[in-house]
């Protein structure tokens, strides 16, 4: 009896199960998807195949890195899904979604860049950088397949460089889809040339100013061809060679500004810019006895000693002559240090005083020589004026002159 | 007399000569000023300004601990806005099957990639809305001279509807990690790889344990005066305090009150209209009144392109009160409903669908309830939902019949009735309305169908209003009429006999 009514319920439930079984089957539609490799190539054709019970008009979604596609299948006793080609080539992770009614399927295959490479993009910067080993510039590189993937991480790439005597390689790999090493300087200045290579594939060549760090302090020196003070010739200002705490000299176009400060503590400059690490700059000599202190900078990074120049005076003395109504003023001869006369355009000056005050100022340069003044009548009338000749630090001194 | 004509003739024909060349001079004097126009150069470098929002996908960085050089503030955020306008330009030229705006955000060599998907989708008259809705970037790598930079964006959160010949065939949602390579090339960050990581369908829904609300005996308010317009110029502390507390002494419990989309500012919500809003909360907690707020009211444009901006103004809203004593809980939409006809069922349910996931992830610790119409309508996404709420404008003999079948319907969760009430206008305009003691008729019986059946409830409303924008219901006069007259307290602030049921009696 127990054992009947155990068979029957037994059989009752195989029943049941097979009836819900069979249901199921009725009432759903069935894919399966045959396809089983799940990791590609980029460039491969992929297919996805499903085996169908029911309904065949089906659709399926697929997007990768870039977006999203709708494919429609190639229906025979299977489904055929034919992934495009602008999704197989991009490396990363492709998705699917079979769609059937309002269910899916859904799964995702990985594609992965080839293992050939076709391009090192390669990007370099700054461009130039300090020597002295703490200043340095990157080289970041990101090596693609012929479908413009970036390769798989870990792939190695080889940095070469040479700079100087020293040729160096370097082996980095790839993280995060791009390699990078930062290049530092050495002491010297110069120029680096870096090309890279990764398997097998080498990329062009580049290259890193290495340009000087900033210059140290540096002396000074003064040449003229002679010390008198004939406000004609020039004196001439030169640097040493500036350098850098690594004895490199300093690029070409550094500005030197060359200060001057003379006994009246005025002060005049003068700049130039280097050349092979010197920098030469010129002024004109005084036309009266001086002496000039001098000191150089490089504005914010350098500076020189201080030197010292005297410069003697050319001009004893001179003379001066009045013409009848004393109108015509002559200044000269003026002689230089051979008794020469100076070379024109040594400034005189004349003053004129009324009743103790200035009334005018008149410079003249001289010519051969000499200096001439005309007072004109209508500019000084009847009086008496005070005459102050000044040339070459001497001045003349004529009171009690008389116009008509 | 022929001479005569002849002069005339040549005449004509001088003229004539003197017409042509005059036109050609014109021609070639308008060739050559069209010729000397050109883009403005202040445009060059840049330094426009920028439009409105259109793109505000959540995004957190995370801790900066990036290769190569070290990053600041002003590069990762031009990164960041570069990045996520890539994004956005995507999905556009995905929606239009055009590439307006692909050249500024990718590479040359991207850009191919690109425009196949585009052209194959054109091909197959696909198209796709699409937006993402939450960005977690690392930076790994910003490079020494700040030219190229790589990030990891993890659970990129992407929403895509595939529309194929006009028709919606497919919603997807996906969780993805791209790897991106960022090139800075003529002032743009442009994306020079893109590689998807990883990447799963996605699904927010997760088991929730339903926040309970019980004893919910409340009413919907605006004030008196400024119906729908309640945190506006006119807004008055005093007005609100008084009417909370009236609302406290008729023996209610709990207010609604709504939070207007765009008079809140958008993505971009009003710091003085929120800090209002957080004093009528202020009020309602010295009135013992707990205040359920309605976001998203007078919002109709559900666009996949529009959820990142409703949830930038979500978040500011959530954020600002989600610890405030007197929330109660958060109504989603206002009868959203009422949209399914013009902006698609399947759409709105999305939105709502997301926004419940986006409210409920900002603030987990309070009830959300969305406000349906009518009940035929609550039983959607009840799964989602702490309580089920909607609203009741049928006959009262009806609605306990109704009520207990959706009861039966709903397992496990509060249903609260948010809006009730009846008009008392009859006028001109509904010459058959009903009377003020038909209203106070209306709400005696409702109140007992309450007690019977043990229904939480929220009545519409406290004021009999005197204007009514024409926003609510229209322009039209017997809706207007009828609208201004659901109150239990009539314009000139007397009690009405319907105000007698407002809540149950203890």
């Amino acid at each position: 009896m127990s054992l009947k009514s155990l068979h029957i319920s037994l059989i009752t439930l195989a029943l049941l199960v097979i009836g819900l079984i069979t249901k199921q089957d009725n009432s759903n539609h069935n894919y399966t998807l045959i396809t089983t490799s799940k990791v590609y190539t980029a460039g491969d054709d992929i297919t996805l195949e499903f085996t169908f019970e029911g309904n065949p008009d089906v659709f399926m979604y697929c997007s990768n890195s870039y977006g999203p596609l709708i494919l429609k299948p190639e229906i025979n006793n299977s489904l055929k899904f034919e992934i495009p080609n602008i999704l197989s080539n991009k490396s990363g992770i492709l998705n699917w979604e079979l769609h059937f009614g309002s269910k899916r399927n859904s799964g995702q295959i990985e594609i992965l860049p080839k293992d050939k490479i076709n391009s090192i993009e390669t990007y370099i910067g700054p461009p130039s950088i300090e020597a002295g080993g703490t200043d340095y510039s990157m080289l970041v590189t990101v090596p693609t397949d012929d479908l413009d993937n970036p390769l798989i991480d870990s792939t190695k790439v080889a940095i070469k460089r040479q700079f100087l005597e020293i040729r160096e390689l370097d082996d980095i790999y790839i993280k995060n889809g791009i390699g990078y090493k930062c290049l530092y300087s050495d002491d010297k200045s110069g120029r680096m040339l870096i090309s890279t290579e990764c398997l097998g594939l080498n990329s062009k060549e580049f290259d890193v100013n290495i340009v000087p760090a900033i210059p140290t302090h540096f002396t000074i020196s003064a040449n003229r061809i002679h010390s008198y003070a004939d406000g004609n010739q020039m004196t001439t200002f030169k640097t040493s060679i500036i350098k850098d705490r690594f004895n490199n000299v300093v690029s070409d176009g550094t500005f030197v500004t060359f200060f001057v400060t003379n006994k009246a503590g005025l002060k005049a400059k003068t700049s130039g810019t280097t050349m092979g690490g010197i920098a030469t700059a010129k002024l004109l000599h005084p036309d009266h006895e001086d002496q000039w202190t001098v000191k150089a900078y490089v504005k914010g990074m350098a500076n020189s000693e201080v030197i010292t120049l005297n410069y003697e005076q050319v001009i004893t003395d001179f003379e001066v002559s009045f013409s009848e109504d004393h109108r015509l003023i002559t200044v000269g001869p003026l002689q230089s240090f051979m008794n020469q006369y100076v070379p024109n355009g040594l400034d005189v000056t004349l003053k004129i005083y009324k009743d103790g005050a200035i009334e005018h100022q008149m410079i003249e340069q001289s010519i051969d020589g000499f200096a001439n003044f005309k007072l004109n009548k209508d500019r000084y009338p009847r009086g008496r004026y005070k005459l102050e000749i000044e040339a070459a630090g001497i001045v003349k001194s004529f009171a009690d002159i008389n116009y008509e | 007399m022929s001479s005569y004509n002849k002069n005339i003739l040549r005449g004509i024909i001088l003229l004539s000569y003197v017409l042509i060349i005059a036109l050609v001079i014109y021609g070639v004097a308008a060739i050559f000023s069209y010729l000397n126009t050109g883009a403005d150069r202040s445009t060059m470098p840049h330094t426009e300004v920028k439009q409105a929002d259109q793109y505000l996908p959540e995004l957190t960085w995370s801790p900066l601990a990036n290769e190569g050089r070290s990053m600041d503030k002003e590069n990762l955020k031009a990164i960041e806005d570069d990045y996520l306008d890539a994004w956005y330009v995507r999905y556009v030229a995905y929606m239009t099957n055009s590439m307006g705006g692909v050249d500024d955000f990718y590479t040359e060599s991207v850009r191919k990639h690109i425009r196949n998907i585009v052209s194959m989708n054109s091909d197959n008259n696909t198209f796709i809305e699409a937006t993402t809705l939450a960005h977690h970037p690392t930076l790994e790598f910003f490079s020494e001279d700040g030219q190229l930079a790589v990030l990891t964006d993890h659970d990129v959160i992407e929403y895509k509807r595939i529309f194929n010949d006009k028709k919606l065939i497919a919603e997807i949602y996906e969780k993805s990690t791209y790897r991106v390579t960022l090139l800075l090339e003529d002032g743009f960050w442009r994306i020079r790889h893109l590689v998807r990581m990883e990447s799963a369908p996605y699904s927010a829904e997760q088991e929730i344990n339903p926040i309970t609300v019980s004893d919910i005996k409340g009413i919907n308010y605006y004030p008196q005066a400024t119906p729908w317009d309640m945190y506006g110029n006119h807004f008055n502390e005093a007005i609100i305090n008084t009417d909370f507390e009236i609302i406290k002494n008729a023996g209610l419990n709990s207010v609604r009150i709504f939070v207007p989309y765009e008079d809140f500012g958008k993505s971009n919500v009003s710091k003085d209209k929120l800090e209002k809003l957080v004093r009528v909360l202020d009020i309602a907690e010295t009135q013992h009144l707990k205040v359920l707020i309605t976001l998203f009211d007078f919002y109709g444009d559900y666009s996949v392109r529009d959820w990142t901006l409703t949830q930038r103004h979500a978040k500011s809203i959530v954020n600002a009160l989600k610890s405030h004593n007197a929330l109660l809980g958060w109504d989603i939409k206002n009868e959203p409903n009422l949209d399914f006809k013009s902006r698609g069922e399947d759409l709105v349910i999305a939105w709502l669908d997301n926004m419940v996931d986006f409210v409920r992830s900002q603030d987990p610790n309070h009830a959300i309830t969305i406000g349906w119409s009518n009940v035929k309508s609550a039983a959607l996404l009840e799964d989602q939902l702490d309580f089920v709420s909607f609203h009741y404008y049928d006959q009262e003999d009806q609605l306990p019949e109704k009520y207990q079948a959706l009861k039966a319907n709903i397992k496990n969760k509060s249903i609260v009735i948010t809006e009730y009430g009846m008009s008392s206008y009859s006028g001109f305009w509904k010459p058959f309305g009903n009377s003020e003691d038909d209203q106070a008729d209306y709400h005696q019986s409702m109140q007992t169908i309450f007690s019977d059946n043990n229904i939480q409830f929220m009545s519409w409303t406290l004021y009999d209003f005197v204007e009514i924008p024409k926003e609510v219901v229209g322009r039209l006069p017997w809706r207007q009429n009828a609208q201004k007259h659901f109150g239990f307290i009539d314009e000139s602030r007397a009690k009405k006999p319907s105000f007698k049921y407002i809540s149950t009696k203890e």
